[in-house]
């Protein structure tokens, strides 16, 4: 296993070598199988790792000294166990199938081979981040897919609304990589070491729930707040639907946002050990998830309404993983990798075929042009309502399971939980039956396109396993690493499962009502709770406030600095040296007079200053001693 | 011998004042070239015969007469009024009058200092003056000399140099 | 030797103290030369005494290299003030300032 690890991060660094450097001189379609192929083979590579870790194999390997100063020793080192495994099972997979998909989706883009550049080099970072045995190495991988996500999310640079996206999401992201390394500090200035297997063994050293290890916790979060957009550092992850579809698929549902849900999972021996951070973690999860919800009920772009759906599915995992159900997280994770990717992937296909307008209101009548597309997106849509049977139920009902069951205020956050369940279906059936439309809706003549079949064969075998993922034994695969979850009996486990259920139809009905039967009800609907409405639409006007707060201020002390400091203080100083040379310079040229005799007299007053000199050095003056 | 002392001292100090003093050139030249004659007595009495012999021919000898002839070709009866421009002279004669009040001082309160050496009069005059000092340059000195040979070269080279320039 | 060291010295002294200030009082270029050389003789005088009273050779062929070098001297110093001469120019040291800055 020691060679394999590399492998699988080697592969997706060399597709992306190839088509950086070469991808122009090749022809598109070497492009594209490069850059897929790569993390194939990558994903092969993982398969292999995945049936080691199967037989209770770990590795924990040093490869080289990366840095070593006095005792502060960085080792490049890779740590797997299941849980890495199962990171880098679905990165690589459902990254497989999405490159499939960029080869079909962007085959008319320019910048073709600079996008699969950029996205090997994405899953390179990713793995990178999930594999680093050590947080140097971790915070490393981190801030490369921060990297990636910024030139993805602008990567059609020319539109100005795509560049500000990404210089947004990069800020963002950077002050979470300041709390991450803050963190690390915090981590070594208290116990001296930074991989993993030492900070594990040493964490009880420190006094529980003590302020040294919540802090550590605290700043980790920062992290994984800003990179997974959660309250408050969210506002990033609407605007980065500007970049291309499959980039929304990869980075922003399946993979890079779940990195803070990885992190805390992997430092849960931390967490454990400082409840306070752990509430935090949950509370703000809960709360997120609600919020994204409540926004996603208003909105009218495709993409941002599953952008919102992947914040509050984020919270859901955050939630699990603050109250201590990590393996209700990771399996959450799993199937909204599934679920989520699939929806975008789909939500692609019908943005192309109605010629890049992404407002669902000018969409409808799909079916009977994108078949496909079609039947999978409602596979999709009922996987995240937690329709029974199909995963997104069973990873969905776990965690609320695990936070009603729990004891104390976890109780009142699974009563979120819960209903946001509900809201969950409502706006993504709301989202189905507009944009997708029911027969009767929209009496369309516009003829549609289904997509390619290098378009449509992921998004069925994604759909396959927003089906059948439930049932797979996230759990038990899991134990080696978190211990095994808490049970809990037959008749709890069947009434809650029948109380989720009960609350997704309800969303479910009221969408059909509202959307697909009587329209006018939901006009009405809104014009009645105007107020609300237009707050949910504009997002909680938090952009607003946060320009208000951070960005003109900013701003303004930039514009300060560069108009007022920079001349004056800081050129001034500068000039103001120059002047006093030239000042001194001017003043000393009036003693070259250019007469002999002025020269004389100095000469001579000088030979005056040379005795007098003497005579003071050897002591004495002459009318002092007889002559 | 002292009084001997006496009157050339004299004599070195009415010239040097005709030096300084005399508003027509030649007569201030014809001054310096007495004094330098008093020098070389003053040489002869310290035992230094040729330096004595030097100061005759070279100083007085070449460059005076170099001095003499350029005062007479550049019309010597011409000269500006003695009459100073500026203030500067009174700082001259100040300094002046300090300075020599203050080598006074000095030599008066600190007598002789320095090591003394092993060339006492009966030791020169049993080789010879000249040829003491004949070794002397050509063994311990033989640095500086080449020196001043050099410097003559160039001075040669100078001189020639600015005669033949041709004056705009 | 009856006379004492230090009268050579007071002598050389004031000679040259005459010479300094005659260097600095007058204008006409020749004779603030002629003033130098003057200050030059003092300082031979001062040297030979030097080295007859010390009984050493050092001062006796300085000062005869210094009487070399003087000599070199008034040989430049004298082509320039023939060409100032010749240009036409005043005979006086205080217009002769062309080396200002």
């Amino acid at each position: 296993m020691d060679i394999l690890a590399p492998l699988v991060l080697l592969t997706p660094l060399a597709g992306f070598l190839v088509n950086a450097l070469f991808g122009r001189l090749l022809p598109r379609r070497v492009v594209g199988w490069v850059g897929a192929g790569s993390i194939g083979l990558a994903f092969l590579f993982a398969l292999l790792i995945f049936s080691q870790v199967l037989g209770g194999q770990k590795l924990d390997q040093s490869y080289f000294t990366w840095w070593q100063s006095g005792d502060f020793n960085v080792p490049f080192n890779l740590y797997v166990d299941a849980l890495s495994t199962l990171m880098i099972l679905v990165i690589t997979g459902v990254g497989f199938l999405i490159h499939v998909y960029s080869i079909g989706y962007m085959r008319e883009d320019s910048g073709y081979s600079r996008f699969f550049a950029y996205m090997n080099l994405f899953v390179f970072s990713m793995l990178l981040l999930v594999l680093s045995g050590n947080l140097v190495w971790l915070i490393i991988g981190w801030a490369g897919v921060g990297l990636c996500s910024y030139l993805l999310i602008g990567f059609w640079f020319e539109r100005t609304s795509a560049v500000l996206a990404a210089r947004k999401a990069f800020v963002m992201n950077t002050i979470g990589d300041v709390g991450m390394v803050f963190a690390a500090f915090l981590i070594f200035l208290n116990l001296r070491v930074l991989d993993f297997q030492g900070l594990f063994g040493r964490v009880h050293q420190l006094p529980r729930g003590g302020t040294v290890i919540t802090a550590i916790c605290l700043l980790l979060l920062v992290g994984a707040l800003a990179k997974s957009a959660q309250l408050p550092l969210q506002t990033w992850l609407p605007d980065a639907m500007e970049g291309p579809t499959p980039v929304s698929a990869l980075i922003h549902a399946a993979t890079m946002v779940t990195a803070g849900v990885y992190l805390v999972a992997r430092m849960h021996l931390l967490y454990d050990w400082a409840p306070t951070a752990a509430a935090t973690v949950a509370v703000i999860g809960g709360v997120t998830a609600f919020y994204a919800a409540t926004i996603g009920t208003a909105q009218v772009d495709i993409k941002r309404i599953l952008a919102y759906s992947t914040m509050s599915q984020i919270g859901y995992m955050f939630l699990a993983v603050g109250i201590g159900a990590y393996t209700a997280g990771m399996f959450h994770f799993m199937t909204h990798a599934f679920f989520k990717a699939l929806l975008f992937l789909a939500a692609g296909n019908v943005i192309h075929a109605f010629h890049e307008d992404q407002d669902i209101r000018h969409m409808g009548n799909v079916r009977a042009g994108l078949p496909i597309t079609f039947w999978t997106f409602l596979i999709g849509t009922l996987s995240i309502s937690g329709f029974p049977l199909f995963a997104g139920f069973f990873s969905k009902d776990e965690i609320i399971r695990a936070a009603l069951s729990a004891a104390g205020s976890e109780f009142w956050l699974g009563l979120l939980a819960l209903i946001t369940a509900g809201l969950t279906a409502y706006y993504m059936f709301r989202l189905f039956f507009i944009a997708f439309g029911w027969e009767w809706l929209a009496h369309d003549d516009r003829h549609l396109h289904e997509a390619l079949p290098v378009q449509t064969i992921p998004i069925v075998i994604l759909a396959a396993g927003a089906v059948v993922g439930g049932y797979i034994p996230v759990a038990s695969f899991l134990t080696p690493v978190f211990g095994r979850a808490v049970e809990v009996g037959t008749g709890a486990f069947i009434g809650l499962a029948a109380l989720s259920v009960w609350v997704a139809l309800v969303g479910f009905a009221l969408a059909y009502l509202l959307h697909a039967r009587r329209p006018e009800l939901a006009v009405a609907w809104r014009t009645r709770l105007g107020p609300i409405h237009t707050l949910v639409e504009h997002k909680y006007y938090i952009d607003e406030l946060y320009d208000r707060v951070f960005v003109r201020p900013g701003l303004a002390l930039a514009r300060f600095l560069n108009e007022v400091v920079e001349p004056r203080v800081i050129d001034g100083a500068v000039n103001a040296v120059a002047d006093f040379t030239l000042l001194e310079a001017r003043e000393f040229r009036l003693l070259q007079t250019g007469r002999v005799r002025s020269y004389a007299l100095v000469t001579l007053g000088g030979a005056v200053g040379v005795l007098l000199i003497v005579i003071w050095y050897l002591g004495y003056l002459p009318w002092r001693s007889g002559a | 011998m002292v009084v001997g002392f006496a009157i050339v001292a004299a004599w070195e100090l009415v010239t040097a004042v005709g030096v300084v003093a005399f508003r027509k050139p030649m007569y201030n030249a014809l001054s310096l070239v007495a004094n330098m004659l008093g020098l070389a007595v003053l040489f002869l009495m310290l035992n230094a015969q040729f330096l004595f012999a030097a100061q005759i021919i070279v100083y007085a000898g070449a460059v005076m007469v170099l001095f003499v002839f350029i005062i007479a070709l550049m019309n010597p009866e011409t000269d500006i009024s003695f009459r100073p421009r500026g203030t500067e002279w009174i700082y001259g004669v100040v300094f002046g009058v300090v300075f020599a009040a203050l080598l006074g001082g000095l030599l008066f309160n600190r007598g002789l200092t320095g090591r003394t050496g092993a060339f006492t009069p009966e030791v020169i005059a049993a080789a010879g003056n000249v040829q003491t000092i004949g070794i002397a340059l050509y063994t311990r000195f033989l640095f500086p000399v080449e020196v001043t040979s050099v410097l003559l070269l160039v001075a040669a080279v100078g001189a020639v140099y600015l005669a033949m320039r041709r004056i705009r | 030797m009856p006379v004492p060291a230090y009268s050579f010295l007071l002598l050389s002294g004031v000679v040259f103290t005459l010479g300094a200030i005659g260097f600095m009082v007058r204008r006409n270029p020749l004779v603030v030369f002629m003033c130098i050389e003057l200050m030059l003789n003092a300082v031979n005088l001062a040297f030979a005494a030097m080295s007859r009273y010390l009984n050493s050779l050092d001062g006796v062929v300085f000062a005869f290299l210094v009487i070399t070098v003087a000599a070199a001297e008034v040989v430049v110093g004298i082509a320039i003030i023939v060409q100032v001469y010749r240009a036409g120019r005043q005979m006086d040291v205080d217009e002769l300032d062309l080396m200002k800055d």
